[in-house]
């Protein structure tokens, strides 16, 4: 299970590199796509009444994402901002997100 | 550094267009590029902080704000409803200014698009490469006949933050019970469409709260319908039974008038006695940007949708209440939003950065009663030459009391990230 969940990942991740633009562009692309994210996901890591999303495992992320994507999960602000999001990008968040985790 | 395509060409372009306008700004080698951002609200903190990120040795960033506490005028509803503190809604910019950005506390009081200069109150100039504007709006004092920015002490508009709410909930605060509050709400656009509501949510909340429910609260509303309308009127008829009494165009006949000496609200149907008036008044774009000819005939300012460039002016980006912003309303998250498009179009030009395509959100929380609390929002892009609505929501009459706590909850949420993406 944790395994597939692994490997989609990486999937997912060579995915991302293909579809957003090449090279460091990945780091950037997270950035730009995160952006959007930190409206209300405060980067501190701190909840305040929205869950944090900083440091969670790409795999967990990811799944969420999707969950809100295909409205298995309830959350319609969610809902609508998944809708936007390739796997690529979902990949590209994660991997952001995860990364800001290990920064802090 | 290392030379790549990108700011290779950047600089090219930059250096050919500096050398046309006559200013080589960028002929000393490792020059830094220049940007302003006028005003410290939600579109302006956002756009200098991320700007500023991590490029301090490309670019200066300077934010011009005159105040140096910012109250944002959102929740000041959840303050005059009793819900939040004065304190809690009050925002400093040491974190701002620690992150890299200038700060010049004072007043633009020109922009020369020509010289790329903007001048403030105390004298001072400062050239830029790009220059962001957020000035949010201005009141059309004139807009209500017989009130007046002097009126204001007796009627308030709390329609810009700071003494004006205070004003404001002292006077909810002295109204007796049985006497009634007028509220006047203009035509679209202006700022935070569903705010009045909100508003009259929390002040029938304190009147409820304090044993005041005699009291009346009646609206003057300029429009035939309102945001999130039907949970609204909804949430009042079961919060505040027959307290709020909402009156559209046709049921008025047309704002006549008001008089802040008599206390009275004339409209073309009757001429009410009032405890307590507010009166919300048209608005436009800040003056700062209509002075420099970055307003249409509609009061606001035209941008391009990818990157938030005024139509008028490619080395200028309007965001914010000043700008118009296709299916977007003006609301601090639409600015926050709108500021983070321009922030990486600005990195893009003046640091090389990539630039992707502009993706825009919004949502609006409203609060009716405790635990009740209502959203509208929705995803945008740039599509037929506007920001255009592509996916929107909005809360349901007859939704779950749970459902409604847990949108309170991500307010509260929703708050406490977009301060900390505003002031650090
Ligand atoms: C009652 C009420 C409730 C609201 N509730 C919500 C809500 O729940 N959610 C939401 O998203 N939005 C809400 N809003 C809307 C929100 O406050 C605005 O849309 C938002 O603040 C707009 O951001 P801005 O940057 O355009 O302007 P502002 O935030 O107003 O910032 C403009 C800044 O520019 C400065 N300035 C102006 N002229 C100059 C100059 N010449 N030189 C230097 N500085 C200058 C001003 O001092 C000010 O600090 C609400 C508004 C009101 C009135």
């Amino acid at each position: 299970m944790a395994g597939g969940a692994a490997r989609a990942g990486m999937v997912l991740r060579a995915v991302a590199a293909l579809a957003a633009p090449a090279g460091a562009a990945d780091a950037a692309y997270g950035e730009y796509l995160a952006a959007e994210c930190s409206t209300c996901h405060l980067r501190s890591g701190d909840f305040k009444g929205i869950p944090s999303i900083v440091g969670l495992p790409e795999a967990d992320f990811i799944a969420a994402l999707r969950a809100y994507r295909d409205r298995s999960r309830e959350n319609v602000v969610m809902q609508t901002i998944a809708k936007s999001l390739s796997d690529a990008d979902m990949a590209a968040l994660a991997a952001y997100y995860h990364r800001l985790g290990t920064k802090r | 550094m290392t030379l790549n395509r990108r700011t290779f060409t950047t600089g090219v372009l930059a250096g050919a267009g500096a050398l046309a306008a006559g200013f080589p700004r960028f002929s000393i080698a490792q020059a830094k590029a220049k940007v302003v951002v006028i005003g410290g609200g939600a579109g302006g903190a956002t756009a200098a902080r991320y700007i500023a990120r991590d490029l301090a040795e490309k670019i200066e960033v300077t934010l011009v704000e005159p105040s140096r506490a910012f109250t944002t005028c959102f929740f000041s509803n959840l303050y005059v409803g009793g819900f939040r503190s004065f304190d809690s809604i009050t925002h400093t910019y040491a974190k701002v200014g620690a992150g890299g950005v200038a700060l010049a506390h004072d007043m633009a009081s020109a922009i020369d698009r020509a010289k790329r200069e903007v001048t403030l109150a105390g004298g001072q100039r400062l050239a830029y490469d790009r220059l962001v504007v957020s000035p949010g709006i201005d009141l059309k004092w004139d807009s209500v006949p017989g009130w007046s920015e002097a009126a204001a002490a007796v009627m308030p508009h709390a329609w810009t933050p700071g003494a004006q709410t205070r004003l404001l909930r002292a006077k909810l605060d002295a109204v007796k019970d049985g006497e009634t509050i007028v509220m006047t709400v203009p035509n679209n656009p202006y700022r935070c469409p569903p705010g009045p509501y909100e508003r009259v949510s929390m002040f029938a909340w304190q009147l409820k709260s304090t044993g005041r429910t005699k009291t009346k609260i009646v609206v003057i509303d300029a429009k035939a319908a309102f945001s999130k309308q039907a949970v609204f009127q909804e949430g009042w008829e079961k919060h505040y039974p027959g307290m709020v009494v909402w009156m559209d165009p046709k049921m008025h006949g047309g704002l006549k008038a008001v008089d802040p000496a008599a206390m009275t609200v004339t409209t073309d149907l009757e001429t009410i006695k009032a405890g307590m008036v507010n009166v919300i008044p048209a608005q436009w774009a800040g003056k700062i940007a209509r002075d420099a000819g970055l307003a249409n005939e509609s009061g606001y300012c035209p941008i391009n949708p990818e990157s938030m460039a005024s139509t008028v002016d490619p080395n200028v980006f309007v965001i914010g209440d000043a700008c118009v912003p296709g299916d977007m309303p003006k609301s601090a998250f639409s600015a926050n939003s709108q500021a983070k498009v321009a922030a990486l179009a600005v990195r893009g030009a003046l640091a090389g950065q990539q630039v992707f395509p502009a993706r825009y959100a919004n949502t609006c929380w409203s609060l009716i009663a405790a635990g009740d609390d209502i959203k509208i929002g929705g995803r945008y892009e740039a599509k037929d030459g506007k920001i255009t609505a592509l996916d929107t929501f909005v809360s349901k009459p007859g939704e779950e009391a749970a459902l409604r706590m847990q949108n309170y909850e991500e307010s509260l949420g929703w708050y406490a990230g977009i301060t900390a993406d505003m002031f650090g």
